[in-house]
């Protein structure tokens, strides 16, 4: 059956190109609508023929893509598909590589910002370490300034004892940062390891002179890790870790 | 009517490829586009250095755990480990010294641990293969008699990478006060 039917609409659908190259898409077009879908089982009568063989002669884009359509649609979307996975796992990859402990910390890898979390937390141990007994309102402005959430505490207690003494013995310490290195860099916070030199000289000609001069030039070293964190375009220390110390 | 229907069965017969196609562009965008990322990811220079520098922290933080530990019962195990965690001159000092220090810690019979408290790089060339490190470290010291001390040392350490591993070139203890403390 589909052999006669198939002869008869070629012969349509040459005799309709040959006939009316223009019209035929108009005239057809309409009843591709209805012809579109076959109706499955239909019976291979003169009108099912008739239908069948319309779209084919809406000219040849229609005969090329009736047939063709599925394909091109199975292709596509198995495209889709395979894109839209190749999308997902580059993306999870690439967010993986990023998530890497090595890559989120940027100590060294960025070195203006590690030179500059450097100095800044150097000269911010220094300050804070150090108290002058005569120029106590600098060290408490100097505390103020340089300290943010707990550190605020741990430097008051790190520091009563000192400052008791010094009080006492008219004495002016002063720390150096000999030794410092960035541990990591997380966004705005980073950790600093400090090593520092930490001096006690007694003024002298005060009262109680002998005991200044026992502790001039004493020297101690100092180890400590501060977590700094980066607020107003400065990195102010959050944290003092004295190892237990 | 004619044009009318014509434009609406073109529309009809159309929208499930124009659909696919469209899905499949977006798609097609999607995966140049992460695939570009992961590209550019997976070729960070700064993702290379900064695995350099974290191997390198952790191969001398290790190393300079290896140097302070040490137990009088197991001399041998030990010393090995100090010579397989160094290298150039330390290395040579070490192995040249390394009869003479047996004997001394048979005699002392102490046994000494290291743990590390903190650690950073300071300086990291990672074509030359060769780091500056920090190494924040508490040394605890049992004598033969039982009493145990606890003393915190500021190591500095150099490391050199030698077939892929890093190790440990140079080792002393910050100076305080300008003088290097014992």
């Amino acid at each position: 059956m589909s052999t006669t039917r198939h002869h008869i609409n070629r012969q349509r659908r040459r005799q309709a190109r040959e006939t009316r190259p223009a019209g035929a898409p108009e005239s057809a077009g309409r009843r591709t609508r209805t012809a579109v879908p076959p109706p499955p089982g239909a019976s291979p009568s003169s009108s099912s023929s008739a239908r069948t063989a319309e779209p084919a002669a809406t000219g040849e884009e229609a005969d090329r893509a009736r047939p063709r359509r599925p394909v091109g649609l199975v292709v596509l979307c198995a495209l889709t598909v395979l894109l839209g996975g190749f999308a997902g796992w580059a993306h999870a990859e690439a967010e993986a590589l990023r998530d890497e402990p090595a890559r989120s910390n940027t100590a060294l890898t960025d070195l203006a910002r590690t030179s500059e979390i450097k100095g800044q937390a150097s000269k911010a141990v220094g300050t804070l370490f150090s108290y002058d007994h005569a120029d106590s309102g600098a060290f408490e402005e100097a505390a103020r300034d340089l300290l943010t959430g707990k550190a605020v505490d741990q430097h008051r207690a790190l520091l009563a004892g000192v400052r008791a003494r010094a009080d006492e013995q008219k004495a002016v310490i002063t720390t150096t940062v000999t030794e410092s290195a960035v541990e990591r860099i997380d966004g705005d916070r980073a950790r600093v390891l400090v090593y520092a030199d930490q001096s006690s000289v007694g003024t002298a000609g005060s009262a109680k002179g002998a005991k200044g001069a026992k502790d001039e030039g004493v020297y101690a070293g100092a180890m400590l890790a501060v977590d700094v964190v980066h607020r107003d375009g400065r990195w102010l220390v959050s944290g003092i870790d004295t190892f237990g110390r | 009517m004619k044009r009318a229907v014509r434009v609406l069965a073109g529309t009809r017969s159309r929208p499930l490829p124009a659909l696919a196609l469209a899905l499949a562009l977006v798609a097609g965008g999607f995966a140049a586009w992460t695939g570009q990322d992961w590209y550019h990811a997976a070729h960070d220079d700064r993702a290379a250095y900064a695995e350099q520098r974290d191997a390198a922290l952790a191969a001398g933080e290790q190393a300079v755990q290896n140097l302070n530990t040490l137990d009088h019962r197991d001399l041998d195990h030990g010393l090995d480990l100090w010579e397989s965690s160094t290298t150039g001159e330390l290395h040579e000092q070490l192995a040249s010294g390394r009869r003479e220090f047996a004997e001394q810690v048979k005699a002392a019979k102490t046994v000494t641990t290291a743990r590390v408290l903190s650690g950073a790089v300071t300086e990291l060339d990672d074509r030359a293969g060769r780091a500056r490190v920090l190494v924040a470290l508490r040394v605890t010291v049992r004598a033969s008699d039982g009493a145990r001390t606890d003393k915190d040392s500021r190591m500095l350490g150099e490391l050199t990478r030698t077939q892929g591993r890093w190790k440990l070139s140079a080792l002393g203890q910050a100076p305080v006060g300008g003088t290097p403390a014992g």
